[in-house]
């Protein structure tokens, strides 16, 4: 689970700074300082997300596909927005950001497929900062990948003496395939080209 | 996006590099301002590298090779070796390793590792005789960690990204895995043009982390195959997890237990 944490904080400090490079300097903090205009661009619980399924489990590789902001905000010590249901339900006023308010706007990516399904990613826009990122399609196969990692696990123990070893803190490094969330950058790149013609 | 530091003696950092996150850990109690230095060098050299062999970058000198813009004759000597090697590498693995699997030259699968391999030997070669460093998943280990102990890599779980499946340490080893798992299936077999089947992850140990990684990537576009095939590379070892979840490896696989 440590794992998925850094790896989410990962994919999270990415796309943080992929929207502090693509925006204007200083943009880190904006993500605590919404504006309350930013709520529709949130994701709607009811959205037809393939992977809803699998939502409530948080089966580690279901997390670490989706990119999704409430899933992140929960498990991630990052100041991501909590777009949970309870700040949209009753948003709290931010005087700090009532005054001069930029208009919103979302741009939505194109999707962008994987092995694992379609990714699209949306993002809005205040003025000229982007203050969310949001990916409102994910594949489906994620849940399928978390029923096969049980799989794997019950095979590999015993029958050849191996098991399946979590990992450790006395681990120093690991190998994988490289890691990239490729789908999610190109769709979010794309929208950032979007916003900006 | 640099710098995570520990009160243990080395150095550690962090780089996003070739579209990946590269860490070197140097665990020799070196001064604060050579280990700096070690590492700037490292990290000064992976940038140098992407910049001139990235297929993503026009102005790379691969993109004006393969533009015709940029002679062999006047290529540096480093592209020229790259070129050699991976001529080499395809016929080694069959043609299964192919710098030109999607049309255009694509020497990718053998420049991270190869790279990477060169770091760890001038590291070697400065007196940092005790580092790991990961490239996007590709590792070099030298010496032992700061614990004193040999370095330890875990090898990724296909389809559990928050678990290893093995464990290997050594003293000396090149750690690369291929999988299907990141990218999809992005790796082809060059024979038929269609991704490959069969196979989830392939990790490949040996010594060359540039071979070990075009091994490994050769034999998941090989499917099934290359289990056989990988079982009479010399000198090489390998651990293959199969699509249907079986993992086989090298019996002298330096495997934790």
């Amino acid at each position: 689970m440590r794992r998925a944490l850094v790896a989410i904080t990962g994919l999270a400090a990415s796309t943080t700074a992929l929207v502090v490079l693509k925006a204007a300097p200083g943009t880190s903090q904006v993500a605590q300082e919404l504006p309350a205009g930013q709520a529709p661009a949130a994701p709607v619980p009811d959205e037809p997300s393939p992977d809803s399924s699998a939502a409530p489990t948080s089966r580690a590789p279901a997390a670490t596909r989706s990119p999704r902001p409430e899933r992140r905000a929960s498990s991630s010590p990052t100041p991501r927005p909590t777009a949970t249901g309870a700040t949209r339900t009753s948003p709290t006023p931010r005087t700090s950001t009532a005054a001069p308010r930029p208009t919103v706007r979302t741009v939505t990516g194109p999707v962008v497929s994987n092995e694992f399904g379609n990714v699209q990613v949306q993002i809005t826009v205040s003025g000229s900062r982007i203050v969310d990122a949001v990916a409102v399609e994910l594949p489906e196969k994620t849940a399928q990948s978390a029923r096969r990692s049980e799989d794997v696990n019950s095979r590999y123990s015993g029958t050849s003496g191996m098991v399946v070893a979590r990992q450790g803190a006395d681990l120093d490094t690991v190998s994988g395939a490289t890691a990239t969330s490729g789908s999610y950058r190109q769709s979010l790149q794309a929208a950032i080209d979007r916003a900006r013609g | 996006m640099s710098a995570a530091t520990s009160l243990r003696p080395g150095l550690r950092r962090v780089e996003q590099i070739m579209g990946t996150a590269i860490s070197l850990d140097i665990a020799d109690d070196l001064p604060a301002a050579e280990l700096t230095a070690l590492a700037d060098e490292v990290f000064g050299w992976l940038r140098q590298v992407d910049a001139r062999f990235s297929t993503y970058r026009p102005d790379s000198e691969v993109c004006r090779f393969e533009r015709g813009e940029l002679l062999l004759s006047e290529a540096s000597a480093d592209l020229r070796r790259v070129l050699e090697r991976c001529a080499d590498l395809w016929a080694a693995t069959d043609g299964f390793f192919d710098a030109y699997a999607t049309g255009g030259l694509d020497p990718s699968g053998y420049v991270k590792g190869w790279a990477a391999q060169v770091a760890s030997d001038r590291l070697l070669a400065a007196g940092a005789a005790n580092h790991c460093l990961n490239a996007g998943g590709d590792v070099r280990v030298r010496g032992r960690s700061s614990t004193g102990a040999p370095w330890r890599v875990g090898v990724r779980h296909p389809w559990d990204p928050s678990a290893t499946c093995l464990v290997l340490a050594g003293t000396d080893l090149a750690v690369a895995t291929s999988g299907v798992y990141e990218r999809g299936p992005h790796i082809r077999d060059p024979r038929r043009g269609e991704p490959a089947r069969g196979l989830r992850s392939v990790t490949v140990v040996g010594r060359d982390l540039g071979l070990a990684d075009a091994y490994a990537t050769a034999a998941l576009a090989m499917g099934v195959a290359g289990i056989g095939w990988l079982d009479r590379l010399p000198v090489y070892r390998h651990a293959v997890i199969t699509d249907d979840a079986r993992c086989l490896h090298s019996t002298d696989l330096p495997l934790v237990p």
